[in-house]
């Protein structure tokens, strides 16, 4: 028996859009109903197109107790999936399965710990979840991005606490990519270091991080593809 | 009115058979190897690898053309990606997600009868999974007397890039802890030595509970305990594992029953810390490397085996050698090695393949001799040790007995005797080559 509303879905893992919410030419997040979808601040979900036959993974943008279930979607040129997405008007379904993962930390965790966030692109979706969900957590967010605009909702950071590393223009806190960055900082020595984006950033944010002297236990990964 | 049934890819295809045929012999169906003689043909489909979905290309082609000649019904279940499964819907007759078995019997009774809502009505691109308990609680018409399966975990969260999986068999599900422990009870009862405990992630099991079902630590207790108080001698094993979910927990409950066969399959897929973030296996090497040296503390007698992809994407010459250097450090004592194919539906499918085949045949090769020289030693190790050695075959060169010992190592045996097939035998080993050994048979416990 299906515990949602019939108006809002046809089948447990089927969802009405509420909006498609333009964020730069080629970034939008897609905002679905959160009804009773529990999830972890840091995990991700599988969202498909109703009646068609891919699916693809995605972060949650939204914290635990927001209103909506949201994920950060980037268009990729001719891709297959992203470009069909990004045309569905509010009140197309969409299948969404999960929640998935274990990348973020538990609440006592997030009381206590010390985080570093490192992001590249839409890789910022989990930290955004993670620091809507806790708002006193003690973070630092290097994001990196080529241009500034795509610094996501950005004006919800703390801006002591956000750092935006622009590659193709010198518009950010720091002008270069983010593992430029990363290599002039110095970390307190139990930092917990969460990194989310694509594979090759995170390489060698991995090596800065090992070549700093911090534990491969201290950095989690989540990597896009 | 016989049944034939083609069975491809992994152990849960084959456990998943055994369910099919009680279903199907309980209609009043009698199983046959001669497709030629059957009326009703089907296929447990596997989309790991593309050469088994062209197989059911092929197959229903054929049985497509007999149909000219006779009646004949098809059906195709097990892992089906949502592209394949929209070309089947075509070919076959019956398709349904192995969670319906159960209906099957309806299905081929109403077949013929299609309905419009069922051809309109969306269909998930992921299957549902819940529903998988029910087809557990088919009773299994098992293929051996002494070599069964139990699934207890169904479906795959991972998301490996290289892999359909989740979007072929849905979310993970356990099965309930009563009913693996009442069906493990039954075989050894019945005297089944072997059981191997089955899932996509096996170790992942009771996760998606979230506390109201017991961990596979806890399982694994369980089905020790019961071993304790049991007058049979079994062996049970469990595949596969994912190390992300395994815990030092589980390595102790191994160690603490003699019933828990001292042997681990710990898939490692790369030994490369970025193939691995490339790969999404969501585990480090420092991390694998703990778990194996939990182990070799522990259970200094169990034996490691693992899974390996060569050539996945971004494997270059530096990543293999590490994969290479990860065999010299862990010396499994056996490997299934596979050169990587992309699969439609796995993640790695959008990227480029480009490891040439060369490329891939030749790390096969070289990787599969490291492995040799690792078992080699371990086999030769045991020369001159009397071993338990469960009976299970014939080679098929000499003739002559074969069996495996606890640890999952090939023993050819001084004798051909049927009388021993099934059972578990005191071997003395004599000899000690790549991934097997020789002995003789030693009267006595």
């Amino acid at each position: 028996m299906s515990l949602m509303k019939p108006d809002l879905q046809m089948d447990e893992s089927f969802y009405k859009i509420e909006e498609i919410r333009t964020l730069t030419g080629n970034a939008f997040s897609v905002k679905l109903p959160k009804v009773r979808f529990a999830f972890k601040a840091g995990q991700h979900i599988s969202l498909g197109i109703v009646g068609g036959n891919q699916s693809r993974e995605y972060s949650i943008y939204s914290g635990e107790n927001d209103e909506n279930l949201e994920v950060l979607v980037k268009e990729v040129e001719n891709g297959y999936f992203t470009p069909q997405l990004r045309k569905l008007k509010a009140g197309r379904m969409v299948e969404v399965h999960g929640p998935f993962g274990k990348f973020g930390m538990e609440p006592e965790a997030a009381k206590s710990g010390k985080f570093v966030f490192i992001a590249s692109g839409t890789g910022i979706a989990p930290f955004r979840s993670i620091v809507r969900t806790y708002p006193e957590i003690d973070y630092q967010l290097i994001h990196g991005v080529r241009y500034a605009e795509e610094a996501y909702d950005s004006h919800e950071y703390d801006s002591s606490r956000y750092i935006l590393c622009t590659s193709r223009e010198k518009k950010g806190a720091y002008h270069g990519r983010l593992t430029g960055y990363l290599k002039t900082c110095a970390f307190a020595p139990e930092t917990h270091f969460d990194l989310c984006g694509n594979s090759s950033m995170i390489f060698d944010a991995l090596e800065i991080l090992r070549e700093k002297g911090f534990d491969r236990d201290q950095i989690h990964c989540e990597v896009y593809f | 009115m016989k049944y034939h049934l083609i069975t491809l890819g992994c152990q849960m295809n084959i456990a998943d058979s055994e369910r099919v045929s009680s279903v199907l012999e309980g209609m009043g169906y009698e199983k046959t190897d001669n497709e030629e003689d059957a009326s009703l043909l089907g296929i447990l489909a596997c989309s790991v690898r593309q050469k088994p979905i062209d197989k059911v290309y092929n197959k229903i082609a054929q049985w497509n053309r007999w149909k000219n000649k006779r009646n004949l019904i098809t059906f195709v279940s097990g892992c089906l990606l949502p592209a394949d499964k929209e070309k089947f819907l075509k070919t076959f007759d019956l398709i349904f997600p192995m969670s319906e078995l159960g209906q099957l019997p309806d299905m081929i009774r109403e077949y013929g009868v299609v309905t419009p809502a069922g051809l309109k009505l969306p269909q998930p691109v992921m299957p549902k999974n819940e529903h998988i308990v029910s087809m557990w609680h088919i009773k299994p018409k098992y293929h051996s007397t002494y070599e069964a399966f139990v699934p207890i975990q169904n479906g795959c969260d991972k998301f490996c890039t290289f892999c359909a999986v989740p979007y072929t068999r849905g979310r993970e599900v356990s099965r309930p802890s009563g009913e693996i422990i009442e069906e493990i009870q039954n075989l050894v009862h019945q005297g089944y030595k072997s059981i191997t405990l089955l899932g996509q992630n096996v170790n992942s099991y009771g996760l998606d509970k979230h506390g109201r079902e017991i961990t596979f630590a806890g399982l694994l207790r369980q089905i020790g305990d019961f071993g304790n108080t049991s007058a049979h001698e079994f062996w049970v094993y469990f595949t596969s594992p994912h190390p992300q979910d395994m815990n030092r927990e589980v390595i102790e409950v191994i160690a603490s029953f003699d019933c828990l066969a001292k042997q681990i399959h710990l898939p490692m897929q790369s030994g490369d810390e970025k193939v691995l973030i490339k790969m999404n296996r969501r585990h480090s090497m420092d991390k694998y490397r703990r778990i194996v040296a939990d182990i070799r503390e522990l259970i200094p007698q169990a034996t490691l085996f693992t899974d390996i992809i060569v050539g996945f994407t971004g494997e270059g010459e530096a990543e293999y050698q590490n994969t290479v250097k990860a065999f010299e450090e862990f010396k499994f004592n056996m490997a299934y090695i596979a050169m990587y194919s992309p699969r439609p539906g796995a993640a790695s499918f959008r990227w480029e393949d480009e490891v040439s085949s060369e490329v891939k045949k030749d790390r096969l090769r070289s990787l599969s001799e490291v492995l040799k020289v690792c078992s080699h030693d371990y086999n030769e190790s045991l020369l001159g040790n009397t071993l338990r050695v469960l009976v299970n075959g014939t080679d098929r060169k000499t003739g002559l007995s074969t069996g495996l010992t606890e640890g999952k190592i090939i023993v050819r045996l001084d004798r051909h005797d049927d009388t021993l097939m099934g059972k578990i035998v005191n071997v003395k080993i004599t000899s000690a080559s790549f991934l097997s050994m020789s002995g003789e048979v030693v009267h006595g416990k």
